[in-house]
């Protein structure tokens, strides 16, 4: 199928790194000269996973930008989930990993990226196998985890976030998974996992989700995993997902079980575009508009969004327009992220152990 | 594999062969306290080792009995890291990959026409790019930048660190890959040296190493012409063809200094006449980089008609009488000298290189420049070997031996020995581009390997040394699949034995074989990931991988399993946990395998639900519905009969009037009835309920029965 081809052709800088890369992040910077970047990596040689806050250096005179390692961190095993978030002066980490526990991490950027002070919930029975997902609410005084063991817990910070607490929202029992989750307002959070099946939560009354997205809604066809959500803070109504066999869908709360299909499994009906065939490891909105402004599009239409996938592709979707491919990688990319503050440039992780920064112009 | 103890205490295991030279030694830190008893030696992953070792038994009760410590193997080659490595093995993946569809479409394209010239062209000019692009890979040998102000005595300028791999990938692009210019491959292999001839200089004097000493000399030198190396380091320059390096170097001469030129008039004129000579020197290449000395020729009869007047100009220069008014000696001597070498005086040549490859490269500049075809090449290199005999030899140096001999076995050999198999099984490609003999002897079936050819064994041995690694592993494929024979079976078990705990690594597995179309591999995979979930507690996860991989076997037994915690669990407060499963398994029975019944139990207990809060009768008529549609099924367990009978007593006791048509009626007595019967086989598992359960359904269904038939 035909890709409508980028008006302006983006600048894309791929840096080997000699370790995988498990997930990566933009920090928000603190000065306006410095950008910064978390980079989970884990060491095959090794077996050694560590969290490193580099320093994304443009390099104007040179041909490639680079990455100068200011700090590393070593949590006790893989990174299975990143997140970040700005509370009152500096950037936040959040790590949750592979044995089940969850890192709270504060590098003090103006200081050489050291990271600060550190807490961590690993204790038993917090999570029974690998925390699948994590998200810091922005603030950062609170995070949600979940598991395929079924498991949310919320997190809390106690006093100078150097303490955790954590309480237990929901036991699935392992009978449902949760692969993905997202904050949605200060006291609401959207969980996705098996069967392309949505949760949404609400603490204020607890016992259990308080709206679900049924799962198997593409009858008869294959259906899979949502590996990631996102919700725009200006349409907290619609959860935005995807998944495998390159599956990206939205369901509007207001409409509640039909979902919008945006690329690939459909409900057989519309030809929908298909991007990817693989797995859509990440999606998030893209708040790099060219022409029209938020305000402009009615509130039923999806707003941009970025997805990347296992089979190389890095591309803008549109509702009802084609795809914006902008990378075509030979290997995954495994996760990207848009610089909150300069959203023309975008940090991916690529499988074969690179990082590619890309800079829409 | 119980091996020789070592001294206990972080001894080292030595295999000792006192004829290997490199015996290496890997220290073991054990850390054990009590000796050693017993050693069991196995391979780990990639080239490590797996070394377990046992105490003998302690009297001490905390010590540990024994440890396990991994050892691993020298990566071979210490100028390229592993990390390296791996970079190399991915970037070489796509220009692979590229040039496979590219030699399926010609070759099924000249299948169909008779003419397959139209493609010969294009034939090489992917070759040519799958070389450059394999060569990209192996690092940027020229200088980063150029310094701004030139430092007048910075004789050779700094670039990457060369590697071996890249020379010699660069050796094989010169001869396999750039056939039409096979006219110019003397000036080729200059300019080859002059990249590469420093790696010689860790086991062999170099040039290049000569070059560097002086270089560190030089800023502490005054007058450079009195400094007899000087002159020995133009010189050997001069015969390996560095002519920008010797010209600059000239410059450095006293004479120039301003305060001297008017009394060394007649040595400046010479000096600068030579430099002059040196930077016109004629040259047979077609392209000249620019700021590089010496005048290019691209026919032979013009290189021809220049050459001779060239040297009949140096000739001329080393008759003239001015050699005569030149009072310094060694600025005489040394100029002279290097007149020689311009014209191939052999003797010279032979004193101003070191080893045999910059003999010969300087034969090719100065004595046979018209050196054409590979068998001339090879006499001539032969006959220099024995000029200059080597005390030990370098693998670049084989490799020349091996392919100015047109000697693919040996080339192959020297690929592996030295490069490894990720050299050879890319060197392949290029050493069959042009050959039809190299063709035949690599593509030729051979019985003694199992019925494959040469370069698909060592494919095959390229892919075992990806698939070790957890990294590089997803790349085999693409290596796998262009083995004919073993590449399919080969890719079926490696994809097999990829670990499946974590979901991404598995839908990773998943999606090479939807690639590749193995629908059962993936069928498989995913069976034994919904096994593993299910057997972790993660019943979610297992029940839907099971579904993904339409394992209705395993679906209906993990279903007896699931029912016995329903009978438990699946109350009232704890349905939201069971809803999700629920809703995974959707109303797609065929998927659905036995847990089918889980779906029909939902909504009976929903309806159920309704008629307890006090709904009408339409609830109750559809509570009943559902009860039927549950007894009906045959996917509903026999030991559920009763607790659902037991459930619905109001329903089979409604006031108004009977719910339940005789038919249905006669329907749920003969279930009890089979229930009677189940209950007396040794299997059978009683439900939780009171005693009396089983005698007030029976009493209910019979009221329920004579109401019915007074109705009807």
């Amino acid at each position: 199928m035909a890709f409508a081809a980028p008006e302006n052709p983006s600048r894309v800088h791929r840096i080997p790194q000699s370790k995988y890369i498990d997930a990566v992040r933009w920090l928000l910077p603190v000065s306006a000269l410095d950008r910064f970047a978390a980079v989970a990596y884990y060491d095959t040689d090794t077996n050694s996973p560590s969290i490193e806050i580099t320093c994304v250096d443009p390099n104007p005179q040179g041909s490639s930008p680079t990455l100068i390692p200011q700090s590393s961190w070593t949590p006790s095993s893989r990174i299975s989930s990143l997140r970040t978030a700005h509370s009152t002066h500096q950037p936040i980490l959040a790590a949750a990993t592979f044995s089940g526990s969850i890192h709270i991490l504060a590098p003090d950027l103006i200081n050489g990226g050291t990271v600060e002070s550190e807490a961590t919930v690993s204790e038993l029975g917090f999570h029974s196998g690998p925390v699948s997902a994590v998200d810091l609410r922005e603030g950062g005084t609170e995070c949600v985890s979940v598991g395929e063991d079924g498991r949310v817990n919320l997190v809390s910070f106690v006093g100078d976030s150097s303490k955790l607490s954590y309480r237990r929202i929901f036991d699935a029992n392992g009978l449902v998974g949760y692969t993905a989750v997202k904050w949605a307002s200060p006291s609401e959070f959207a969980t996705g996992g098996y069967g392309f099946g949505l949760q949404w939560w609400d603490q204020r009354r607890p016992g259990g989700p308080v709206s679900q997205f049924k799962g198997n809604w593409c009858q008869g066809k294959t259906s899979g995993i949502v590996h990631s959500i996102d919700i725009h803070p200006s349409r907290k109504h619609t959860c935005l997902a995807g998944g495998s066999s390159g599956t990206v869908f939205a369901w509007d709360l207001r409409a509640q079980q039909q979902p919008i299909v945006l690329s690939g499994a459909g409900t057989g009906e519309a030809p929908i575009s298909l991007l990817s065939e693989s797995e859509v490891w990440e999606v998030q909105y893209d708040c790099y508009t060219r022409s029209s402004n938020i305000g402009n599009i009615s509130s039923t239409r999806i707003l941009p969004i970025m997805i990347c996938s296992e089979d190389g592709i890095l591309a803008v979707i549109e509702q009802g327009e084609e795809p914006l491919e902008l990378l075509a990688e030979p290997c995954a990319i495994n996760s990207f992220d848009i610089d909150q503050q300069n959203p023309s440039d975008v940090i991916c992780s690529l499988e074969w152990e690179s990082i590619a920064i890309l800079t829409r112009s | 594999m119980p091996g020789v103890s070592s001294a206990s205490g972080g001894g080292a295991l030595v295999p000792i062969s006192p004829e290997s030279q490199a015996a290496a030694v890997y220290p073991l830190h054990h850390g054990l306290k009590s000796p050693i008893s017993r050693l069991s030696i196995s391979w780990s992953r990639g080239n490590s080792l797996r070394v377990s070792v046992f105490a003998a038994p302690s009297s001490v009760e905390d010590d540990a009995g024994g440890t396990v410590v991994e050892v691993k193997l020298g990566g071979g080659d210490g100028e390229i890291s592993d990390a390296h490595w791996r970079r190399i093995a991915y970037g070489s993946v796509s220009p692979f990959a590229l040039l496979q569809s590219r030699k399926n479409a010609i070759s099924s394209l000249s299948k169909m026409s008779t003419n397959s010239s139209p493609y010969e062209a294009d034939w090489w000019d992917y070759i040519m790019e799958y070389s450059k692009d394999i060569n990209a890979l192996l690092g940027n040998q020229k200088p980063a930048s150029v310094p701004v102000i030139d430092d007048p005595k910075s004789v050779i300028v700094k670039g990457e660190e060369p590697t071996n791999l890249k020379a010699a990938w660069e050796l094989l692009e010169m001869f396999y890959a750039e056939k039409p210019s096979h006219l110019c491959l003397p000036e080729r292999l200059v300019d080859w040296l002059a990249d590469f001839d420093s790696l010689f200089s860790g086991t062999h004097p170099t040039v290049h190493s000569k070059l560097v000493d002086f270089q560190k000399e030089l800023v502490n030198l005054q007058v450079v012409e009195d400094n007899p190396k000087y002159w020995e380091v133009m010189s050997s320059a001069l015969a390996v063809g560095w002519l920008d390096i010797v010209v600059k170097m000239l410059r450095l001469h006293g004479s120039y200094q301003l305060d001297q030129l008017s009394n060394r008039e007649t040595e400046n004129g010479l000096v600068e006449a030579v430099a002059v000579l040196i930077s016109k020197m004629p040259r047979m290449r077609l392209d000249q980089e620019a700021g590089k000395l010496g005048e290019c020729f691209k026919a032979k009869p013009d290189f021809v008609k220049a050459r001779e007047k060239w040297r009949a100009q140096i000739n001329k220069l080393d008759s003239s009488a001015f050699w005569f008014q030149c009072a310094h000696l060694q600025t005489r001597e040394g100029l002279r000298s290097m007149l020689q070498i311009m014209l191939g005086n052999a003797n010279s040549l032979c004193s101003a290189t070191c080893h045999w490859i910059e003999l010969y490269i300087s034969h090719l500049l100065y004595i046979r420049p018209f050196t054409v075809g590979l068998e001339s090449m090879y006499s001539l290199a032969q006959k220099i070997i024995q000029l200059k005999p080597m005390a030990s030899s370098h693998r670049l140096m084989g490799l020349i031996i091996g392919i100015l001999g047109e000697n693919t076995e040996v080339v192959l050999a020297e690929c592996l020995k030295g490069f490894g198999p990720w050299m050879v099984v890319h060197a392949i490609e290029l050493l069959t581009a042009g050959s039809d003999h190299a063709e035949m002897l690599l593509l030729e079936e051979r019985p003694n390997l199992g019925g494959i050819n040469i370069e698909e064994l060592h494919r095959l041995v390229y892919a075992q040394v990806l698939s070790s690694h957890p990294l590089t592993w997803q790349i085999a494929p693409i290596y796998l699949i262009s083995c004919m024979k073993h590449g399919m079976v080969l890719l079926q078990i490696l994809l097999s034995k990829q670990p499946v705990q974590h979901n991404q690594l598995l839908l990773k597995s998943i999606e090479i074989c939807r690639l590749y179309e193995l629908h059962s591999i993936t069928a498989n995979i995913m069976k034994i990931a919904g096994v593993h979930h299910w057997k972790h507690g993660r019943k979610g996860s297992g029940v839907f991988w099971l579904q993904q991989a339409r394992d209705e076997y395993r679906l209906n037994r993990i279903a007896q399993q699931l029912f016995d915690s329903v009978g438990k669990t699946i109350s009232d407060e704890s349905f939201k946990q069971w809803e999700g499963l629920i809703q995974l398994l959707g109303s797609d029975s065929k998927t659905a395998g036995g847990l089918e019944f889980l779906h029909k139990y939902r909504d009976f207990k929903k309806s159920l639900q309704h008629v307890f809060d006090g709904k009408t009768t339409d609830a109750a008529r559809q509570a009943v519905e559902s009860l039927i549609s549950l007894m009906k099924n045959p996917s509903t367990p026999q030991r559920f009969y009763l607790p659902l009978l037991f459930d619905s007593l109001k329903l089979l006791n409604w006031k108004d009037r009977p719910l339940l048509n005789v038919s249905q009626t006669n329907l749920l007595l003969t279930k009890l009835q089979d229930l009677s019967l189940a209950r007396l086989r040794p299997d059978f598992i009683e439900s939780e309920l009171p005693p009396q359960a089983l005698n007030s359904v029976r009493l209910a269904l019979a009221t329920n029965l004579g109401r019915a038939i007074l109705e009807e």
